[in-house]
């Protein structure tokens, strides 16, 4: 039974790792091993990439807090301090696992598996490069926010389980603040999705493939509509991976860390590496919709180059789209540290009277568009 | 202003001001940091900072001046002489107790001991911070040379005191020899 049930999962959930496994198995291995240990691999690439995305995000984040500041940041471990995270990672690794006396064991041990996993399984819907993917959804953008809207289970079973009021503050927040701006969130990638006519993230991305980065949807003349879209997507990014100015679940200096005041050593780290790599995940998909995703000058030249499927065109893609995603997480940053924490009140305010109403205008407009001006426009056509 | 306009008016604001603060944000991203790597790169002290003390051992005299001006009692020293050089044996400061006031440095006939310009003293140990100033401990090269000269001068003074003292005794027998024998010679006469 448990053969036929793996046998009936779709087998291109893994491509490129499950062909290769495919064609070098040996005659003795049981063919449901293939996909099996495929799996593995794919679910071991995704660890490390949370891990390395991590660990760079916090160098980054420490060096821009830190030069916005007119310091230097971390300066001692290697070059610049590029091996502070390492040895960060060490520290955490090494401290004391803590569980307060009065806290829900089960919940509090479970809830940052489970944050770290709905992020880990929303990328796996984060194609590396054209041709290596874990998993090419159709509905690619749907999984992706649902995932990521699953991690704040995880933070409100953390702020429950920990018995603190502070925690508790924090995770009703958080749980206010996704409610708010999920919605927004969703609804502005309603105006890319309707010019690419497509869920897929690798379909957006070809939809996209002009010359020049000529063709990207933020560019008004594809549609006018698509900047402010932007716009408002950044801001719901924001508040869903609890980004300052919109980081009330855990505003260090009022709740001090929020739902995880009580967390210590690895599980404290879990929920950051979940916020670092859905900050990039968010930058991924917000550079898939609106600028090109795959597409850029870089990537049009090596196809030119060395044609469609040469491993350098993957290379540039995959390098093209970190870059981007990076750019993301760089400007998140930026504004981390510029603008003070919004108080409860003018969350809810922003997200429900601003982002909801604005991001429904803005939908109304770009389908406007979409179906009496896209049509007579030459270069929408050609 | 009605609720429209007013509404604009907050996207328009939100907007603007932001983009104001990251303007300035930007502008300390991109400007050279002001602080210094500390332990490898220090900010200039100025020259009348009265930091930890430093004593120019040669000169001092172990006359306890300072000692003696100190108003806590913080600074001890120790040496032995011999003649006019001096063998140290230590000279302490107590920095659990000194309160950097200077009052030991204007006393100095020798203008020898000084307020230095470090400030960071840190130890595993409370009895570390009785700190020891001498750069040397017994006699410098130098004296030593200089007492070794003063006992080869002394020598070679009382060699030629001693053959002074014997030619003086040699001449006095001589001429006692020589009176004697003109007693002699009288004698015979």
């Amino acid at each position: 039974m448990f053969t036929e049930v793996l046998s009936a999962a779709p087998q291109s959930g893994t491509n490129a790792i499950n062909d290769f496994l495919a064609g070098v198995k040996p005659e003795f291995v049981p063919a449901w091993a293939v996909p099996l240990t495929a799996v593995g691999i794919a679910v071991g690439i995704t660890i490390a990439l949370v891990s390395v995305i991590a660990m760079f995000s916090t160098w980054l984040e420490r060096k821009v807090s830190g030069h916005i500041q007119c310091r230097y940041g971390p300066m001692r471990a290697g070059w610049h301090g590029w091996l502070q995270p390492l040895a960060d990672g060490v520290k955490l690794l090494l401290k004391e696992d803590l569980v307060p006396v009065g806290a829900d064991r089960v919940m509090y041990v479970v809830a940052p598996a489970i944050v770290l996993a709905s992020v880990l399984a929303a990328l796996a819907a984060y194609p590396l490069a054209p041709g290596f993917f874990f998993a090419d959804l159709d509905l690619g953008i749907f999984f992706i926010l649902a995932m990521t809207s699953t991690t704040t289970i995880g933070v409100v079973m953390a702020g429950w389980s920990s018995n603190s009021k502070w925690s508790l503050y924090g995770a009703m927040r958080e749980a206010a603040q996704v409610v708010a701006y999920e919605i927004p969130l969703g609804i502005s990638l309603l105006v890319p999705i309707m010019v690419a006519g497509s869920f897929n993230l690798l379909e957006v991305s070809r939809g996209q493939a002009g010359m020049f980065g000529m063709d990207w949807y933020i560019w008004p003349w594809v549609n006018p509509f698509m900047l402010p879209c932007f716009v408002l997507f950044f801001i719901a990014i924001l508040a869903e991976t609890k980004r300052a100015p919109f980081d009330l679940p855990e505003a260090e200096s009022e709740l001090v860390a929020g739902f995880m005041t009580e967390y210590s050593g690895i599980r404290w780290s879990f929920f950051f590496m979940e916020e670092y790599a859905a900050m990039y995940l968010y930058s991924v998909v917000g550079a898939f919709f609106f600028f090109g995703g795959f597409e850029s000058p870089l990537t049009w030249g090596a196809a030119k180059v060395f044609g469609d499927g040469h491993v350098l065109y993957h290379c540039a893609a995959g390098l093209t789209l970190i870059l981007k995603g990076f750019a993301g997480v760089f400007l998140m940053m930026w504004l981390r540290w510029t603008l003070p924490r919004v108080r409860i009140d003018q969350v809810m305010t922003l997200g429900y009277k601003y982002l909801t109403p604005l991001a429904l205008a803005c939908v109304l407009g770009g389908s406007l568009w979409e179906v009496f001006v896209a049509p007579i426009l030459p270069w929408r056509n050609g | 202003m009605s609720a429209a306009v007013k509404y604009v008016k907050n996207v328009v604001d939100t907007l603007v001001t932001t983009l104001v603060g990251m303007k300035i944000t930007g502008k300390y991203l991109l400007q050279k940091p002001i602080t210094v790597q500390y332990p490898d790169e220090r900010l200039p002290i100025p020259n009348r900072y009265r930091g930890i003390h430093y004593l120019e051992q040669e000169k001092c005299i172990e006359c306890l001046a300072c000692a003696r001006a100190c108003p806590i009692d913080c600074i001890e020293m120790d040496a032995v002489r011999h003649g006019k050089e001096l063998e140290w044996i230590s000279f302490t400061l107590d920095y659990q107790k000194c309160m950097f006031c200077e009052l030991c440095v204007y006393p100095c006939p020798k203008d020898c001991i000084h307020m230095g310009t470090e400030f960071a003293f840190v130890s595993y140990d409370r009895s570390e911070f009785v700190h020891d100033l001498l750069s040397y401990r017994g006699m410098s090269r130098d004296a030593k040379q200089r007492m070794v000269e003063a006992e080869e001068k002394k020598k070679a003074k009382e060699a030629a005191k001693a053959a002074k003292e014997a030619a003086k005794v040699a001449a006095q027998a001589a001429k006692e020899g020589k009176e004697a024998a003109g007693g002699g010679g009288e004698a015979k006469a």
